[in-house]
């Protein structure tokens, strides 16, 4: 932001964000657009786009500004129009906000989310060539902000567009928490007999090198040309922009801060791949489409539902927290097959009687593992067994974030008296009976 | 040639880029070493595809638009020393290398630049495949400055701090492969003004920027560590930029010819109006050559190839006439014809018969395109959509032949006839916009004070090194070689003789590279040893040549000294061997016992002593 100084100046000389002006430093004249003043920038700092491109900055103090010439208008996105192809299945693409979404504003230097996701097409013209696609506008979030709230205003856009006749639906959105949205909208969806794809970027649309384009391309290829009756995420498999895996909702995690192949199947293989020209190969089971059923979304979400890490010195009165704050559920990730601290030695660190007192008063207490890949178990060890008894509830293979969704989406929408019983069934494929060889590091 | 072109008649432009990889800790924007291991094994690869994404104007760049219609993807090397996640746009960057950021400002200084109140760094758009990323980050470091050379003041509009991008291994059809362990050095760019008055002065502004930069010791030297842009126009031709010149010494020749060729356009162009040429449509000719036993379309038709072409309306004439030794207007259409992927490219001025094309063959093509007297004609064979976009691209030189000179991005083709070929259009100005992973830098007073201390000073800098090698010739040389940062090291770490040490890196060491010692290998701190054991008269002047060979073989100074028995023989040694010489032979002279002994201990005894010693027992 520009100082209150700089500002009144600028005001004063009728100066505005876009104007050309020229700036007279003691030796020299330079003519350029004037930029705004971003939260990175010293707020004297008179920033100018000048015509070899770059943008260079005066100590505003140091220079005299003059007018040359009213801001130009930015020319129009160019606007696409794509025929519809009678012989092309339609899908939907609901469009969230996120990376894929972020866009730099050419005139402020500022990244701004795309108020018209039609944008993104206009980048993958090929997509035309897979599927009639609407696009629906839903909302602008970035990924950190996005809430059960959220969630259920996707599953309820999914269920109608796909009750109305689409094929398959393509929901685009911000990568950080996109392991829960994908768990969340595989519970919120029941009767789901269509492919359901979510997808994002980890680099932004108005760079060359996004992987947007391909993610996209990739997950348009399986909503309409799929038999995958399940929410799945689809982006980059690997580093290269050769295919994507397809990886079930439930089972999906970001990884890595920054990868391209950041999303892997956790305690799980991926569902296909799709290559770079749209080729889907399918790698492992699924659920197939089959006769045609309303989709119901139910969206509910217990709001008092949270995760609470077992670390060494951790101070197990964290759960009489929780519980104090009226809290219906939690999850815990524990260390290894599932243990938090239950020491005799250290009598204060146990965690034995919080989770009991939880337990007893009907609160449902998830038992899930920090190692993330692997299964839980409640009797290996007399320690796991004293946290059964207590009231533990062994999540099987579940990452503590699906078990999280699940817990919240189960509290919700199911009886109270299931919900114990429901948390360690499968519903989704979020549960696994066997654990595969090859599921690890994949 | 070059007395003979009037440059100021002819409306001559030109203006240098040069671009000079800076010798810091390391990279620019990670913790990369800045000193790549030129040689190391790569580990991995990625592969990524690009796309001209539309720019700020809501259009897409047409150089930008060029390189995807190629559709190519580019293979990524990897090498875990050099390159990591920062380099193959898989982590952001991270704050920019300070190190860096002092010897740009330090450079801009020298210069007389105005400083920027705050560094700003920009992304250009780069989607040739040279940058994963598909852009360079880039930042100004100071404005409107100049330079005095041979009396002349030619400006410096502006210098920037950028990183390098990808060093190409192979460029394909439909692929092209990179190293990305150059990605990332931090690179000075200085942009003269366009008012440089011929090639000679060119050349000489671009040898003083280069004595001015390699002044700050802290550039790197060997191959690739500076390159050349030149920007050339005259009246009524375009501008052409001729990238990646890396040999200064022939900077010259190459605009020469960039201005003949230019003149030879326009006057192509005067004989097109003329004819009121025009360029006709494709046509697809596949039909004549069934069973033609031309290799050349037999083997592209095998591949399921096609043959198109298309006539030239009043060509005749101007498509063989030359621009540029051994190039002609047919040539520069091949160009362009090849950027789409074909190699089968046909021109009706050349022998067809040297392609295996029967007269027959020939004259259905005439036909087929309605080819008169006039006219010229041009085939195209490869697979379908390499031949169209070839045909497209071949037609659209064609129609800029008649309008005069393209603007366009050109790359070095011959080096010992310094001509040039197309490589892509003039990119369009609207390519850069903020770098938003990176924050803008204050540049404070503490940064600028540090900047001005370590300004490159070419004037000051002579003068210095006069006084310290006692002759301005040395002090010139000096200045002027790549190995000035070597010298300074090697005079600070030891109290050797300045002149000595000079005189050796700047003779010896062209000799020994000269019989192929690879004097650019040896371990600066084994060389400073060498001059040390000298210095403290443990081995003589001569022996230093000895050693130096030695470390060129990537032996250490002591080795040397021991395997060749380098150890300089004390004052009672040499004694005891003058006394046996003249003991052996005792009517011999002086001059004749010393070179007796020279010719045996050369490298072994000061020959100084020698002669005092000699002269003391001769008497």
């Amino acid at each position: 932001m520009y100082s209150k100084k700089v500002r009144e100046a600028l005001e004063k000389q009728k100066i505005g964000v876009g104007d050309i002006i020229s700036i007279k430093t003691t030796g020299s004249e330079f003519e350029g657009t004037l930029m705004p003043n971003t939260e990175a920038n010293s707020e004297d700092a008179v920033i100018i786009k000048m015509k070899n491109g770059y943008n260079a900055a005066f100590r505003f103090s140091d220079i005299k500004l003059k007018k040359l010439g009213e801001k130009r208008e930015i020319p129009k996105f160019p606007s696409v129009k794509y025929e519809r192809k009678n012989r092309l299945p339609d899908i939907e693409l609901i469009y969230t906000g996120g990376t894929i979404g972020s866009k730099i504003d050419y005139l402020t230097g500022g990244v701004y989310m795309l108020t018209k996701p039609e944008e993104l097409l206009y980048e993958v013209p090929e997509i035309s060539e897979i599927a009639n696609i609407k696009v629906n506008n839903l909302f602008s979030i970035p990924s950190e902000d996005m809430s059960s709230s959220e969630w259920g205003a996707i599953s309820k856009e999914v269920a109608e567009s796909l009750n109305k006749g689409s094929r398959g639906v393509v929901i685009t959105m911000g990568t950080d928490t996109m392991h829960y949205a994908s768990a969340a909208i595989s519970f919120m969806l029941e009767n789901l007999n269509s492919p359901v794809v979510v997808t994002g970027a980890q680099r932004s649309s108005d760079r060359g090198s996004s992987d947007a384009f391909m993610n996209l391309y990739c997950a348009a290829a399986v909503a309409a040309r799929s038999d995958i009756a399940e929410v799945t995420v689809c982006m980059h498999a690997s580093s290269s922009d050769n295919a994507c895996n397809v990886i079930r909702g439930t089972k999906a995690r970001k990884m890595h801060s920054s990868r391209r192949d950041a999303f892997r199947p956790i305690n799980d293989k991926p569902i296909a791949q799709v290559t770079k020209d749209g080729e889907i190969r399918y790698t492992a089971g699924y659920n197939r489409i089959g006769e045609k059923t309303e989709v119901k979304a139910s969206t509910g979400f217990e709001q008092k539902t949270g995760i609470v890490v077992a670390h060494p010195n951790s101070d197990p009165s964290i759960i009489d927290f929780f519980v104090e704050k009226g809290y219906k559920g939690i999850i815990i990730e524990g260390t290894g097959l599932g243990h938090t601290p239950v020491s005799i030695s250290h009598k204060g660190f146990s965690w034995i009687e919080n989770i009991r007192e939880a337990s007893e008063k009907g609160i449902i207490i998830g038992m899930t593992s920090q190692c993330i890949y692997g299964r839980t178990n409640s009797s290996v060890y007399r320690n796991l067994r004293l946290l059964k008894r207590a009231g533990a509830i062994y999540c099987e293979d579940m990452t503590p974030e699906t078990a999280y969704v699940k817990l919240g989406w189960l509290l919700a929408n199911r009886k109270k008296g299931e919900v114990a019983g429901l948390l360690q069934q499968n519903l989704r494929g979020e549960i696994k009976g066997r654990t595969e060889y090859g599921t690890f590091l994949v | 040639m070059a007395d003979k072109i009037d440059y100021k008649a002819l409306g001559f432009l030109c203006g240098l880029e040069i671009h000079q990889r800076l010798q810091t800790d390391h990279k620019l924007f990670c913790r990369c070493a800045s000193s790549i291991k030129e040689e190391g094994e790569h580990s991995s690869y990625v592969e990524r595809k690009q796309r001209a994404v539309a720019g700020e104007m809501g259009n897409i760049d047409q150089s930008a638009r060029f390189e995807e219609k190629k559709g190519r993807s580019f293979i990524y090397r990897i090498s875990e020393s050099d390159t990591c996640l920062v380099e193959v746009d898989e982590e952001p960057p991270g704050e920019i290398n300070n190190e860096a950021l002092i010897i740009s400002l330090s450079i801009a200084d020298a210069m007389r630049m105005e400083p920027l109140y705050e560094i700003e760094p920009m992304r250009k758009e780069v989607v040739d495949g040279s940058n994963p990323s598909a852009f360079q980050r880039t930042m100004l470091t100071g404005l409107n400055g100049h330079i005095n050379v041979n009396g002349r003041r030619i400006g410096i509009p502006s210098i920037s701090l950028e990183e390098e991008s990808a060093g190409i291994i192979k460029a394909g059809e439909e692929s092209a492969e990179y190293d990305t362990k150059r990605i990332g050095i931090p690179l000075v760019e200085i942009d003269t003004d366009q008012y440089i008055k011929d090639p000679e002065e060119a050349k000489e502004v671009a040898l003083y920027i280069g004595r001015m930069l390699r002044i700050t010791g802290k550039v790197q030297r060997g191959i690739g560590s500076i390159r050349q842009d030149v920007n050339v126009s005259i009246a009524e031709g375009s501008r052409v930029e001729i990238k990646g010149l890396q040999e200064v010494g022939s900077l010259d020749r190459f605009i020469e010819n960039e201005v003949i060729r230019q003149v030879n356009l326009l006057r192509i162009k005067r004989l097109l109006e003329g004819q009121a040429a025009k360029v006709g449509e494709k046509k697809e000719l596949s039909g004549i050559f069934k069973g033609t036993k031309s290799k050349m379309m037999t083997s592209s038709m095998k591949d399921g190839g096609q043959v198109y072409g298309f006539k030239l309306h009043g060509f005749g004439k101007a498509l063989g006439t030359e621009v540029n030794p051994e190039r002609r207007l047919g040539t520069e259409i091949s160009d362009y014809a090849k950027m789409g992927g074909v190699k089968g490219i046909i021109h009706s001025d050349e022998e067809l018969a040297k392609y295996g094309i029967t007269e027959e063959e020939e004259k259905s093509v005439v036909a087929a395109l309605g080819v008169g007297k006039e006219d010229a004609f041009i085939l195209i064979t490869g697979k379908k959509e390499a031949a169209e976009k070839g045909i497209e691209y071949a037609r659209e030189r064609a129609t800029q032949a008649v309008l005069g000179v393209p603007a366009e991005t050109r790359a070095v083709h011959d080096t010992k006839l310094f001509t040039t070929k197309f490589l892509r259009p003039i990119p369009g100005g609207a390519r850069m916009y903020p770098e938003t992973d990176v924050l803008p830098v204050l540049v404070t007073k503490e940064l600028m004070k540090e900047a001005e201390s370590a300004s490159p000073n070419i004037e000051r800098t002579l003068e210095a090194m006069k006084k310290e090698l006692g002759s301005e010739d040395l002090a010139n040389q000096m200045i002027s070689s790549h190995r000035l940062a070597l010298y300074k090291k090697l005079s600070n770490a030891t109290k050797s003789d300045k002149r000595f040490i000079a005189n050796t890196l700047l003779q010896k060491f062209v000799e020994l590279s000269r019989n192929g010692y690879n004097v650019d290998s040896i371990n600066e701190e084994e060389l400073a040893e060498a001059f040390r054991h000298y210095e403290a008269n443990k081995i003589t002047k001569r022996a230093v040549e000895e050693v130096i060979k030695g470390l060129a073989s990537g032996k250490r100074t002591k080795e040397v000294i021991k395997e060749r028995q380098l150890s300089r023989k004390s004052k009672a040694e040499i004694s005891k061997i003058i006394d046996s010489a003249i003991k052996k032979r005792p009517k011999a002279r002086k001059d004749e016992i010393m070179s007796e002994i020279m010719s045996e201990y050369a490298n072994v005894v000061d020959g100084q002593e020698l002669k005092e010693l000699v002269e003391e027992k001769c008497g």
